[in-house]
């Protein structure tokens, strides 16, 4: 059947012709060229944005308990997964260098000038929207990268005008949780774009209204219309953006950090490039005068973008003409690289941990009949390298100790159970395997012998090097206040030492070789 | 009223002190700061958690301990002792404490929070 009566059918009864002939046919300046594409890449790479985060939202999960684990299964189990994070993640940094581009191009054209004062303020507005969009994307992943930027900007704006409201609504709850992840995967996904929609539509309305800008020197020649011109130039920008997004997207995965961990003190956050600027800005100011940082300087920057139109009221386009406008843009831009590259500078990489004596012990208890009897190849609960303990350190311990307790029916109960250090031990030795820590290095028998001990008894009342329990002494540096003879007697009999000592004796439990390892160890800890 | 009420009232809400075991206050090492661990239970909308909140013990005397906060008071990251430097670091912007919580560099614009700590036969409570 022939499509044409449909057609014009449908035309009859919507007028879509014309509607197409007026977004198409319009007449533009004479000399518009590649500079005016910026615009049309920009609302491409929102779409592509768009439509990922849709894909996205399905597979999802906007909770603490699924969160993580959602996105990696995106990342690792859903086919096509990695590309389509990928794009997400790559189009928030290529839509913010886009955005930047465009605003530069009607800077240096001087197209923000009367009559087009609205249609800059609007794009202004979109401008920050992007930014909001990137920084509400920042906490859904919750990941370390994810809980600590976000604390650092609930944080930030703790410190502006009604600090402690702003605080208490970006955070949702007395803490950072459920709450506040919900409600920013609702500002993402809803309420970010709902006002993207309106601002988009606002622009390329008031674009359309007053037509154009083109050639900052009027050209002599005819106007050509938007479409096939323009269009096609549009298309082949596009084209060549997605197919380096792409390339982005296919070569390298969209970083993913470790669940978070709020009790961590070794993660050092940074946050993406586009914001380190104002991250490493606040360094400068210190105690009161932190607000020049977090609402100061940056509320003047967009004040002054705002009120550009208004502020350079000069009538020539030309830059050599705005020199104020050009100076303040260079001031902006060196100001903004500046801070960036000492950013970058400053920001030293989050390191693997090192193998830890009781990482070390932890290697040897897994290979405990106890845990090897499921946790194998074939074995029903897979083997311990390739576990990631998404639930926190408590669970794992918990179940570490007695797996029946978390998982019933996991396996028949088996004799005995592991201390609380053991498995502190294999949590830590998990840890840095899931963290690629590296082969185990070599150590003399004399060391493993002391940190079997470490982890089968310290561990389960001292801490050692950040990990352990903390009922007892941290032991991480015990050999700077406690010499060998003192630890041998300690150890062996600590109410020989001290009556009140509430430390039982471990002279019973160790031999000769293990107490020798075990005070050598704990001496030389400076 | 409605949509003001539910968005804005549990980020406002104040949240409920109580007092917490910290350990005994005789494995403290004197003038020391030694991080525990302390789990906290609150309601987090739908769901009930248990956070885990990082404090410093600082035994000052015989029968008194000094509880701070982990959390620096710059941007809320978390500060760790350096046995070297003497000093609680922040890994964020370079904030510095000494063990009584005082600013010594960076940007931390307060020292860090110090909760209240009773001793009860020997144990270290805490209020958090």
């Amino acid at each position: 059947m022939a499509l044409g009566p449909v057609l014009d059918w449908l035309d009859s009864r919507t007028g879509y012709r014309a509607g197409l002939s007026h977004l198409l046919d319009e007449k533009l300046p004479p000399g518009v060229g590649w500079w005016f594409v910026t615009g049309s890449i920009l609302l491409f790479l929102l779409g592509v944005q768009f439509v990922t985060g849709v894909v996205l939202t399905m597979f999802y999960v906007p909770s603490p308990d699924h969160a993580h684990e959602s996105v990696r299964y995106i990342m690792e189990g859903l086919p096509f997964g990695r590309l389509l994070r990928g794009l997400h993640f790559f189009g928030a940094s290529f839509i913010v260098v886009a955005a930047l581009v465009h605003m530069l191009r009607v800077v240096l054209f001087g197209s923000y000038k009367k009559p087009r004062e609205a249609t800059w303020m609007t794009g202004v507005v979109l401008l920050l929207l992007i930014l909001a969009f990137a920084l509400s994307g920042y906490l859904l992943p919750w990941d370390q990268k994810a809980y600590w930027a976000t604390t650092v900007t609930i944080n930030v704006a703790r410190s502006g005008p009604f600090g402690e409201l702003v605080a208490g609504v970006l955070r949702g709850g007395e803490a950072l949780g459920a709450l506040t992840l919900l409600r920013w995967y609702s500002a993402h996904v809803f309420l970010l774009p709902a006002c993207l929609a309106v601002f988009v539509i606002s622009h390329v309305y008031l674009m359309r209204r007053h037509g154009i800008s083109g050639p900052v020197e009027p050209q002599d020649a005819p106007s050509l219309p938007f479409h096939p011109y323009q269009s096609a130039r549009d298309t082949l920008a596009m084209a060549f953006v997605f197919a380096v997004l792409v390339g982005a997207a296919a070569m390298f995965p969209a970083p993913l950090d470790e669940l978070a961990d709020p009790t961590d003190a070794t993660f050092v956050p940074r946050p993406e490039w586009y914001f380190l600027s104002l991250f490493q800005l606040l360094k400068y100011f210190p105690g009161p005068l932190e607000p020049i940082a977090t609402v100061g300087i940056p509320g003047l920057v967009v004040g002054w973008l705002f009120a550009l139109p208004f502020i350079d009221r000069t009538p020539g386009r030309r830059l050599r003409d705005r020199p104020l406008v050009a100076a303040g843009f260079a001031a902006l831009g060196v100001g903004v690289v500046a801070l960036t590259a000492l950013g970058l500078r400053d920001s030293p990489p989050n390191q693997a941990p090192k193998w830890t004596p009781l990482a070390r012990a932890g290697a040897t208890f897994v290979q405990d009949a106890r845990c090897t009897a499921c946790h194998r190849e074939g074995g029903g609960g897979g083997a311990i390298q390739d576990l990631r303990p998404v639930r926190d350190p408590e669970w794992v311990r918990a179940h570490v100790r007695d797996p029946e307790v978390l998982v019933p029916g996991s396996r028949q109960p088996l004799e005995g159970s592991m201390t609380l250090g053991q498995a502190q031990s294999v949590v830590s030795y998990m840890r840095r395997v899931r963290a690629r820590a590296g082969a185990l290095p070599t150590i003399s028998a004399q060391e493993g012998v002391a940190a079997l001990i470490l982890g089968r008894y310290c561990a389960s009342c001292h801490m050692l090097d950040g990990e352990g329990a903390s009922s007892a002494p941290d032991l991480t540096t015990v050999g700077r206040t406690r010499d060998a003879t003192w630890l041998r007697e300690w150890i062996t009999d600590p109410s020989l030492v001290d009556p009140a000592a509430s430390m039982p004796a471990f002279g019973a439990f160790l031999s000769e070789d293990e107490l020798e390892a075990l005070v050598a160890h704990l001496a030389a800890r400076k | 009223m409605v949509l003001g009420g539910a968005v804005l009232s549990p980020g406002l809400a104040k949240r409920v002190e109580q007092w917490l075991p910290a350990g005994k206050i005789g494995d403290l090492v004197p003038n020391q700061p030694t991080a525990v661990m302390l789990r906290v239970t609150r309601q987090d909308g739908y769901a009930q958690v248990v956070d885990r909140r990082t404090v410093f013990l600082i035994r000052t005397s015989e029968t008194q301990v000094t509880a701070l906060d982990s959390t620096c008071t710059h941007l809320g990251c978390r500060v760790s002792w350096d046995g070297n430097a003497n000093e609680l670091v922040c890994p964020c912007h370079g904030g510095r404490y000494d063990r009584t919580g005082a600013v010594t560099a960076g940007p931390p614009p307060a020292p860090l929070a110090a909760f209240d700590t009773q001793i009860t036969d020997g144990d270290v409570l805490v209020r958090v």
